[in-house]
């Protein structure tokens, strides 16, 4: 009985590491789809709109790598879901602002 | 997380690589095995003709013209292949009308005999083409999800060629370093080199792989942005399609291919014709396009010339448009896939996808290697991980290329009458890794590291034999016939044996090197105790003498 | 292709010399300061000029992956060379590049 609790103490270091796992993958999915929403409403400012997607799509790819590297460098797992999600809702902020000048339908 | 920087990055590498690592390298073998997987087919179709170098285009292209008016005449919808440098058989295809329940209709390939214009029918085969196809779709598992477990990996793998590039922290210093020792500084040394002389090409190879789903693996993004009509609209321009034709249901006689064709060599220069394809065949909308092989990373709509099928008549705007962005997205696919390629460049991206594979294998034995000294003193043997991974390592980096033999085996052996044939030379596939995968679990690794490594030596290097008993095309036959795809097979699998035979060679020299050496060490051992005792025994005797 | 590799090989065994870590595997003689400071710019250039031949025989689109490849093809020998017999080095290195170089002009 003992030996279960001790497997669920969430003091352990792997609880951290399975936290960070999940920052990680789903956190980060969610930053890189606000990115690239935030991407493609900036690109839209200079090319088409299906184009402005496109190429937003393409370079989520390498921000969703840089998010789980710096998920798995900071010092605490606390600290890359604050971050995470201090960052997510800057760029989802950010979209909304640039959509209100853009005719873009949702 | 570690405390610093370098030090988390190196168990974030480490653990992104283990992880996925075994079908990462499944996906480098299988895929570096696709760039051959033309070549590959025509080995694994020995009934195919020897090339008859006489015959013109012209020639062949009026024979498959009237072999499909008798055989595909309800068909309208028709390819010709011609004789290539990758691939020298005159073939032939069609799709069916689809049946009850299906989207889409049965596409037909057959082989024609360039001579007589009749059908060579070969066994059934996957080819090359199901070793490419695995690279990405995983057989037995559905297709959806095969796209996103190998995603994954894909992911994993652009994080591991990233941290790896940041650890690396002597990466230019230490370019040229390779201490060819045994025991971990060899190991980790082949690694980086492995990893350092192609990092262009894994950082390429990682990245363009992604792109190959994007839109599945960021729906949630798309969908956001988009509605479905807006939806279609964008994934018209990402993958621009020629546009459809559809009879008209009207027959007419169709120009002969023999005639367009002489009408393309005014217009092309040179004469690499490699696909003809019919839409609406001896309909009064008929079109066809001819197409010659492929130069350019990018699309070249210089690369392909339509006619209308019944007037003859050139029809001039280029088949498909591209964007900007969509040109990019094609760019890095076209690379990845590398179909440009010319020979020796294919030879290129074959081996780069080797070292690759390489690369992944050192990382995994470099684990192993790295935890061996003090996962033997445990006290009740190694921990399960350890002994997981060296299972896994041993069952896959030697144990996937016999696998793959077996494949070849398979379809050299199996008979040809046989039901669903095709499915059971992949099912041979995956039945030996799985007994490879399994077997080292009761065996002293050692043992089992030697017993795979020779097991491959002597699987490669018999296969031209097998190729020698089994069908009529010995190496003698092709290399005279000038059959280099066929021969080029025959003497790669040679190759290969004689790689994996010094391997063989090389890991037997250092187990011996190891065991003569703790043996060595322990007569020394029980010499000097010897001596010891000798003297005790003098010194009694002498005190007794007193 | 057989020519760019032979350069790409030539630049990198510069790049190798002008490393005192590596030069060491190559060659017991001392260098003049003076001669070896070079071995890095020239390196570099020949790099270059691989570049632009690859793309002048490949077109510029495959031009550079082209390049790259033939740099990998250059570089696993060139290690292998490196560890086992060092002392052959720098006469490969200028041998195969003359050799291929007239050969490609000839042909």
């Amino acid at each position: 009985m003992s030996s279960l609790l001790d497997k669920i103490n969430f003091t352990k270091p792997r609880w951290q590491v399975f936290s960070r796992v999940l920052a990680a993958v789903f956190g980060g999915y969610a930053l890189a789809t606000a990115a690239s929403l935030f991407i493609a409403q900036l690109l839209i400012y200079i090319i088409e709109k299906n184009q402005a997607i496109h190429i937003s799509i393409m370079l989520t790819f390498l921000i969703y790598a840089g998010t789980a590297i710096w998920v798995f460098s900071v010092t605490s797992a606390r600290q890359a879901w604050v971050g995470l999600l201090k960052f997510n809702v800057i760029l989802l902020a950010s979209t909304w602002l640039l959509m209100q000048f853009t005719d873009v339908t949702s | 997380m570690k405390d610093t920087f370098r030090q988390s990055m190196k168990w974030f590498h480490t653990w992104v690589g283990l992880v996925v690592g075994w079908v990462l390298f499944f996906m480098f073998i299988t895929g570096s095995a696709g760039y051959f997987y033309k070549e590959i087919t025509h080995y694994m179709e020995p009934e195919r003709p020897l090339i008859n170098h006489q015959l013109s285009n012209s020639e062949l292209l009026d024979k498959a013209q009237q072999y499909m008016s008798i055989h595909a005449s309800d068909v309208q919808e028709w390819d010709v292949f011609l004789p290539s440098r990758r691939d020298t058989n005159l073939q032939v295809g069609w799709r069916h009308a689809p049946k009850e329940g299906e989207s889409r209709g049965k596409y037909i390939k057959q082989v024609l005999d360039a001579n007589t214009g009749q059908q060579v029918i070969t066994r059934a085969t996957g080819g090359g083409r199901s070793l490419y196809r695995m690279h990405y779709s995983l057989h037995y598992l559905e297709t959806r999800l095969s796209y996103w477990i190998v995603g994954f990996c894909t992911m994993l793998m652009l994080l591991a060629v990233i941290t790896g590039v940041v650890i690396h922290k002597k990466i230019f210093s230490d370019f040229f370093t390779f201490r060819a020792k045994k025991g971990l500084p060899g190991w980790l040394d082949s690694h980086n080199v492995l990893s350092v002389i192609a990092l262009p090409f894994h950082f390429m190879i990682t990245y363009s792989g992604l792109l190959f789903f994007p839109f599945i693996y960021m729906a949630l993004s798309v969908s956001i942005q988009t509605n479905e009509p807006e939806l279609n609209e964008l994934m018209d321009e990402v993958y621009p399609s020629s546009a459809e034709v559809t009879p008209a249901n009207i027959p007419a006689k169709m120009q002969s291919l023999s005639s367009l064709y002489e009408q393309t060599k005014t217009i092309w220069s040179d004469d690499k014709l490699e696909l003809v394809e019919i839409y609406a065949a001896n309909d009064i909308n008929a079109h066809i396009r001819f197409s010659r092989s492929v130069t350019d990373i990018t699309y070249n709509p210089s690369d392909e010339i339509v006619f209308n099928g019944v007037t003859g008549e050139r029809i001039s705007e280029p088949e498909r448009q591209y964007t900007v962005s969509a040109m990019i997205h094609n760019g890095f696919i076209s690379l990845h896939e590398g179909q440009f390629s010319v020979t020796i460049v294919r030879w290129l991206y074959f081996f780069t996808g080797l070292i690759g594979a390489a690369m992944i294998a050192s990382g995994l034995v470099l684990w192993t290697t790295k935890r061996k000294p003090q996962q033997m003193k445990k006290p009740n043997g190694p921990d399960f991980g350890y002994r997981l991974v060296e299972q896994l390592n041993i069952g896959t980096i030697v144990g996937l290329p016999i696998a793959i033999a077996s494949y070849f085996y398979g379809n050299r052996l199996l008979p040809i009458e046989m039901a669903n044939r095709a499915e059971w030379e992949i099912h041979l596939l995956f039945i030996s890794w799985a007994l490879l995968l399994t077997y080292p679990a009761y065996r002293p690794k050692a043992k089992a590291w030697s017993e795979q490594l020779h097991l491959a030596a002597a699987i490669f290097i018999f296969m031209p034999v097998l190729n020698a008993l089994t069908t009529d095309k010995h190496l003698g036959i092709t290399l005279s016939h000038g059959d280099w795809l066929y021969a080029g097979f025959d003497l790669t699998m040679l190759a290969i044996g004689l790689t994996f035979a010094f391997a063989g060679f090389k890991f037997n020299k250092s187990q011996r090197n190891k065991t003569s050496q703790s043996k060595s060490a322990k007569t020394q051992r029980s010499n000097i105790k010897t001596t010891v005792d000798n003297e005790l025994v003098l010194n009694k005797e002498n005190s007794g003498a007193l | 292709m057989l020519l760019l590799i032979c350069l790409s090989f030539s630049a990198m065994a510069l790049f190798c010399l002008a490393m005192e870590k590596h030069r060491q595997q190559v060659t017991d003689k001392a260098l003049p300061q003076f001669l070896s400071q070079f071995f890095k710019p020239l390196a570099w250039l020949l790099l270059v000029i691989t570049f632009y031949i690859s793309g002048k025989l490949y077109g510029w689109s495959i031009g550079p992956a082209v390049f790259f490849g033939a740099l990998t093809a250059a570089l696993l020998p060139l290690i292998l060379l490196l560890t086992y017999r060092a002392k052959v080095v720098p006469i490969v290195a200028i041998v195969l590049p003359l050799v291929t170089c007239a050969n490609f002009i000839l042909g």
